[in-house]
């Protein structure tokens, strides 16, 4: 039997009452095949271009003090990410950043940064700084961006301070 | 019972556990030695992640094994598979927003390539892609069967997202809820609030993910109906003609 319904065609099995499911659904399988197909892709086109900016270009995120050092006749004036500890006394505010030493556990390197440091940046923390050496055989670190690398512990400013009755901190 | 005491209890506790987290971490908890008041953001930011990779997709991980599993395959785990993707993507976002907002004062960057932030994002695309293939697919049971398939194959980056931190060297801190020697070095107050947020916040999960489900379960009903409707109707067209 065939009947028109919004302008297209139906095949119906059967004029009987109790026979009312349709004949051909194989159309819709190829369409939901191809559907399938097209999310896949754009997920795995989306992972890869997330990994492409991301994790492959920089799976470590920086290189350390002592590996840059180590590398310093290989990597030139390279951009790389370096990290650090923000050696003590060291920091001295400049009008377009800072300068300061960052060490790691052999070897130091003076860096001089622009742009305005992060608010959590201060002695003795670890950070990671954009930037290249001046030369292949320099240690001195010209930075364009100060990132501040934070530990996971947590301790309170003021551990012993408490709160008299009045409300005041103490 | 536990039924009715979960409609009942699970939204009032949820949100009586998160109100109390952000009274406690805004305004009882200390600032910290380093971050100062930016530390209030880890009552929020640790828990938002801990539900969307570990419970959020570990639920619907485990529920799409389940299905896939022909003793214990049924149209409720299915169900749950996809609500417990749908809630982990809010919770996903959320992870990825406060991290940057938590990012931007404290590393001095709203976002970093690192390992841990670029899988997160990945199981981002994930989630969005689990949700794309269920409706790139009618059939029911074949959408059921690839989607739990997708979950479970896209499961592997929750472990690669946990370890990145230890496998790599990233700008991200490394974890300090589950850390290779199991401890916590949070200062007594801000710790207990901590643990009081995860809790608030895996709550949060599961009643989200029971409101998820039971407008799952009323759009199938709705959808029954409507069919059972168009038969009806066709069954009179055809005694009638």
């Amino acid at each position: 039997m065939v009947s028109r319904y919004g302008g297209g065609v139906i095949t119906v099995a059967s004029s009987s009452p109790d026979q009312l499911s349709p004949v051909a659904p194989p159309a819709i399988k190829s369409r939901a095949r191809r559907r399938n197909l097209v999310v896949l892709v754009v997920v795995a086109l989306s992972v890869v271009a997330l990994l492409t900016q991301g994790l492959l270009g920089s799976l470590n995120y920086f290189k350390t003090v002592d590996e840059a050092l180590a590398q310093r006749h290989l990597l030139g004036t390279k951009v790389i990410r370096l990290e650090g500890l923000v050696a003590p006394h060291t920091i001295s505010r400049t009008s377009s950043g800072a300068s300061f030493f960052l060490t790691g556990l052999q070897g130091k390197v003076f860096v001089v940064a622009h742009g305005t440091p992060p608010q959590l940046f201060r002695a003795s923390i670890p950070v990671v700084v954009v930037g290249h050496f001046l030369s292949s055989t320099s240690s001195s670190f010209d930075g364009t961006q100060i990132m501040v690398k934070h530990s996971s512990t947590y301790i309170a400013k003021h551990p012993k301070r408490v709160k008299a009755p009045n409300g005041s901190v103490r | 019972m536990t039924k009715k005491l979960g409609r009942l209890a699970l939204g009032p506790a949820s949100l009586g556990l998160l109100a109390l987290t952000f009274w406690l971490g805004y305004f009882v908890t200390p600032p910290d030695q380093v971050q100062g008041e930016l530390v209030r953001l880890l009552y929020i930011h640790p828990a938002v992640a801990w539900v969307a990779l570990y419970v959020s997709f570990g639920t619907a991980t485990i529920a799409s094994a389940l299905y896939l599993w022909p003793r214990t395959r049924s149209e409720a785990l299915d169900r749950i598979a996809a609500s417990a993707v749908e809630v982990s993507l809010f919770f996903i976002a959320l992870t990825l927003i406060s991290g940057s907002i938590w990012g931007r004062p404290a590393w001095g960057v709203w976002w970093a390539w690192d390992a841990r932030l670029t899988s997160t994002a990945i199981l981002g695309v994930f989630a969005l892609g689990y949700l794309a293939l269920r409706r790139a697919n009618d059939d029911r049971e074949q959408r059921a069967r690839r989607a739990a398939v997708f979950c479970i194959l896209t499961a592997i980056n929750v472990p690669i997202i946990h370890f990145s931190v230890l496998w790599w060297k990233t700008l991200h801190q490394g974890a300090s809820v589950l850390s290779s020697n199991r401890s916590i070095k949070v200062h007594g107050s801000m710790g207990l609030t901590l643990l009081l947020s995860f809790i608030a916040f895996t709550l949060t999960f599961f009643w989200l993910l029971r409101a998820r489900y039971r407008i799952e379960v009323i759009r199938d009903e709705k959808l029954q109906r409507s069919l059972a409707t168009s038969i009806e109707q066709r069954r009179t067209e055809v005694s009638g003609a």
